[in-house]
C-alpha cells in the first residue's frame, strides 16, 4: 500500500463523510477511524504473521499510528527499533567495570556490537544491522530481556 | 513448598496450572509466543516471558528459550503440562541438569514408555496382559506374514516411536497387508521420523478405558479409577467419563491393579495414565502408559476431590502420598466434553478467528476449563481445543441430562465448534444406554459428499 493510496483512502472518506474505512488487499489490512477531533487516523495495520488459514488472522506487525495520548508514537521513517532476538539478562558491556559498547548519542556501524544478552550461561553479541546514531537505550544492565522486547532505537543514517 | 513455577504450556492447561500454583500460594511463570500475547494464561500468571515467534518449533519447544527463561526467572521447577515438551525425556534431563525440577516422572520413565515397542516388552516380563503381537519390531515383508499368520487376522500395524493415535494402519487380510505394512512405515518416518513397527490383534470394536495412576518418589503407587474414552473419532477423543459404564466391580477393581502393577514396573513417578483396551468377552490389555497428567483429568477430579495438578506439585517437592488404595473414593458420574473449534459440517475444519460471543454454562454440577474468552483471537499455529465442559451427577443419567443441559446453554460464536456434534451423540440411544466402543462415531454417524456429520438413522 503507498502513500498515494492512503491518501486516496483518506480523501474517499472525506468526500462521502465516512467515519470508518477497513481495506483489505493481498493480506495487507488497514483500518482508518475519524477521531474525535474530526481528523482521519490509522487505527490499526496488520500483516499475515505466517501461511495456513488465510481468513482471520491479526497479528499487529507495527503499532498504531496515532496522535491521541497515551499511545506509542510509530517512528519517523528511519527510526528502528533493535529487538531481542532470545531471552536473557541483558549486559550493556563486554564485562563489569569496563566501558559499555554504546552510550547514548554514539555512532553505530553495521556489524558493530550493541550489547551482549546472556543466555544459559552462553554470552551473545548482538550485532547492529544498520549504520548510523544510537538514539535512546531502552534497558537498563543486567535486566533480564524477553523476545522481541526492544533494546536500542537508532537512527539510521 | 516451591516458590516459583514456570509452565511450558499454552491455552487451557496452562490456566489449569497456574490455578493450581494460585491455590498453593506458588507464584508462575507463563511463558508465550508471540502469537499468544493476549491469551488467557498470559494475564492470570504472576509473570510472563516472550520466548519466540508463533510456530511452536520456535516457542513451546524451544527447550533454549524455555530454560533461559527459567533461569531469567529463576524458578525452582518447570511444569510441562500435557503435550509439547510433557513427554520429552531430553528436556526432562535438561531441567535436570540446571537444577530445575522437572515436575513429572523421572527420564527414564518417559523413555521407556515412550517407546512402544519395548513397553510391551517391560509389561510382558511383569505378567500385565498385552494385546498378542509381535515380541520385537517387524524387520520386512515375509516377518509382517509370519506374524499376522501367527495371531490371526484382523492384525493392526503401529509406530514404535508412535502415540497419540497416529501412524497406526489396519489390515484385515494378507492381500491388504503388506501395502498397510508399507505405508505405517513411512507414516511412522514422516511423523515420529522413526520407521519402526510391530504388529499387534487388532480387538474388534474395543472399549477405550484407561487407568488414573499417582506415585509419590517413595514408592508408594495408587490409581485413581477409570476412565472410558471410547467416543473417539479418528483417535482423538471427544468424550470422556468416569466410572465406566457396564463393566462390572471386580473388573474394574482388577484393571486398577493391573494399572498399578504397570506403574511399579516402570518404578514411576508422579501423575500418569494407563491405558488398555476392553474387548466384548471382558479381556483387557495393556496398550500404552501417558507419563503425564491428560486433557481429561478433570473427570477424575470430579468424582475423586482430588486436585490431580496440586498432586503433582506436592509430590515433585517431596511430599508423601496423603491417602492410601483405601482412602479413595469415588463419587457419582462425571462427563466431559471437549470443545474443539473445528467445523464438524466440513470433516473437522479447524476454525480459528475471533470469539464474538461467549457463553459458557453454569449451575450445579458444571465445571468449565477454558482459556477462551469473548473477543478472542483464537491462533491457527496450535491445537484446536477450546475448552472443555465436565459435569458431574449421581448418576449417568441424570450427569447426561446436566451435560445436555449445558451444551444447550454454551454459545460460542461466529467460530464454528463441535458443540452440535456433542449434543448428537447424548441424543444417541445407543450412547444412553452405555453401549460404547472406539468405533461409536464411525458407525453412528456417517460423512455426507459435503463433509458434513450426519447421523446413521437409529436401530429399531
Amino acid at each position: 500500500m503507498t502513500i498515494k493510496e492512503l491518501k486516496e483512502m483518506i480523501n474517499l472518506m472525506e468526500e462521502h463523510g465516512l467515519s470508518e474505512l477497513e481495506v483489505e488487499k493481498e493480506g495487507l489490512k488497514i483500518r482508518l477511524k475519524r477521531g474525535p477531533s474530526g481528523k482521519i487516523v490509522p487505527e490499526s495495520i496488520s500483516y499475515p504473521a505466517a501461511p495456513a488459514h488465510s481468513t482471520h488472522r491479526e497479528t499487529s506487525a507495527i503499532p498504531p499510528v496515532g496522535q491521541q495520548t497515551g499511545r506509542d508514537t510509530m517512528e519517523a521513517e528511519n527510526v528502528i527499533i533493535v529487538r531481542s532476538p532470545m531471552v536473557g539478562t541483558f549486559y550493556s558491556a563486554p564485562a563489569p567495570d569496563v566501558a559499555p559498547y554504546m552510550e547514548k548519542g554514539e555512532k553505530v556501524s553495521v556489524g558493530d556490537v550493541l550489547c551482549i544478552i546472556e543466555a544459559m550461561k552462553l554470552m551473545n553479541e548482538i550485532k547492529s544491522d544498520v549504520s548510523g546514531l544510537v538514539l535512546d537505550i531502552l534497558v537498563e544492565n543486567g535486566q533480564p530481556v524477553e523476545f522481541d522486547q526492544p533494546l536500542f532505537k537508532i537512527q539510521k543514517a | 513448598m516451591f516458590n516459583r513455577i514456570l509452565i511450558a504450556n499454552r491455552g487451557e492447561v496452562a490456566v489449569r496450572v497456574i490455578r493450581a500454583c494460585r491455590e498453593l500460594g506458588v507464584r508462575s511463570i507463563a511463558v508465550y509466543s508471540k502469537a499468544d500475547r493476549d491469551s488467557l494464561h498470559v494475564r492470570l500468571a504472576d509473570d510472563a516471558i516472550c520466548i519466540g515467534e508463533a510456530p511452536s518449533s520456535e516457542s513451546y519447544l524451544n527447550i533454549p528459550a524455555i530454560i533461559s527463561a527459567a533461569e531469567v526467572a529463576d524458578v525452582e521447577a518447570i511444569h510441562p503440562g500435557w503435550g509439547f515438551l510433557a513427554e520429552n525425556a531430553h528436556f526432562a534431563e535438561i531441567c535436570e541438569s540446571c537444577q530445575i525440577k522437572f515436575i513429572g516422572p523421572k527420564p527414564e520413565s518417559i523413555r521407556l514408555a515412550g517407546d512402544k515397542s519395548v513397553a510391551r516388552q517391560v509389561m510382558r516380563k511383569a505378567n500385565v496382559p498385552i494385546i498378542p503381537g509381535s515380541k520385537e519390531i517387524i524387520k520386512d515383508q515375509d516377518e509382517a506374514f509370519r506374524v499376522a499368520k501367527k495371531f490371526g487376522y484382523p492384525v493392526i500395524i503401529k509406530a514404535a516411536a508412535g502415540g497419540g493415535g497416529k501412524g497406526m494402519k489396519v489390515a484385515h487380510n494378507d492381500g491388504k497387508l503388506i501395502s498397510a505394512f508399507l505405508t505405517a512405515q513411512a507414516e511412522a518416518e514422516a511423523a515420529f521420523g522413526n520407521r519402526s513397527v510391530y504388529i499387534e490383534k487388532y480387538i474388534k470394536e474395543p472399549r477405550h478405558i484407561e487407568v488414573q495412576i499417582l506415585a509419590d518418589s517413595y514408592g508408594n503407587i495408587l490409581h485413581l479409577g477409570e476412565r472410558d474414552c471410547s467416543i473417539q473419532r479418528r483417535h482423538q477423543k471427544l468424550i470422556e467419563e468416569s466410572p465406566a459404564t457396564g463393566v462390572n466391580e471386580k473388573l474394574k477393581r482388577r484393571i486398577g491393579e493391573t494399572a498399578v502393577r504397570v506403574a511399579k514396573a516402570v518404578q514411576y513417578e508422579n501423575a500418569g495414565t494407563v491405558e488398555f483396551l476392553l474387548d466384548s468377552d471382558d479381556n483387557f490389555y495393556f496398550m500404552e502408559m501417558n507419563t503425564r497428567l491428560q486433557v481429561e483429568h478433570p473427570v477424575t477430579e470430579v468424582i475423586t476431590g482430588i486436585d490431580l495438578v496440586k498432586a503433582q506439585i506436592r509430590i515433585a517437592v517431596g511430599e508423601k502420598l496423603k491417602w492410601s488404595q483405601s482412602d479413595i473414593e469415588f463419587k457419582g458420574h462425571a462427563i466431559e466434553c471437549r470443545i474443539n473449534a473445528e467445523d464438524p459440517d466440513r470433516e473437522f475444519l479447524p476454525s480459528p478467528g475471533k470469539i464474538e460471543t461467549l457463553i459458557w454454562p453454569g449451575g450445579p454440577g458444571v465445571r468449565v476449563d477454558s482459556h477462551a474468552y469473548a473477543g478472542y483471537h483464537i491462533p491457527p499455529y496450535y491445537d484446536s481445543l477450546i475448552g472443555k465442559i465436565i459435569v458431574h451427577a449421581p448418576t449417568r443419567l441424570e450427569a447426561i441430562a446436566v451435560m445436555q443441559r449445558a451444551v444447550k446453554e454454551t454459545v460460542i460464536g461466529p467460530v464454528k465448534t463441535t458443540l452440535p456434534l456433542h449434543e448428537k451423540i447424548l441424543n444417541r440411544p445407543r450412547y444412553r444406554e452405555g453401549k460404547v466402543s472406539t468405533n461409536f462415531i464411525d458407525t453412528q454417524f456417517t460423512t455426507s459428499k459435503i463433509g458434513a456429520l450426519e447421523e446413521r438413522p437409529e436401530e429399531t
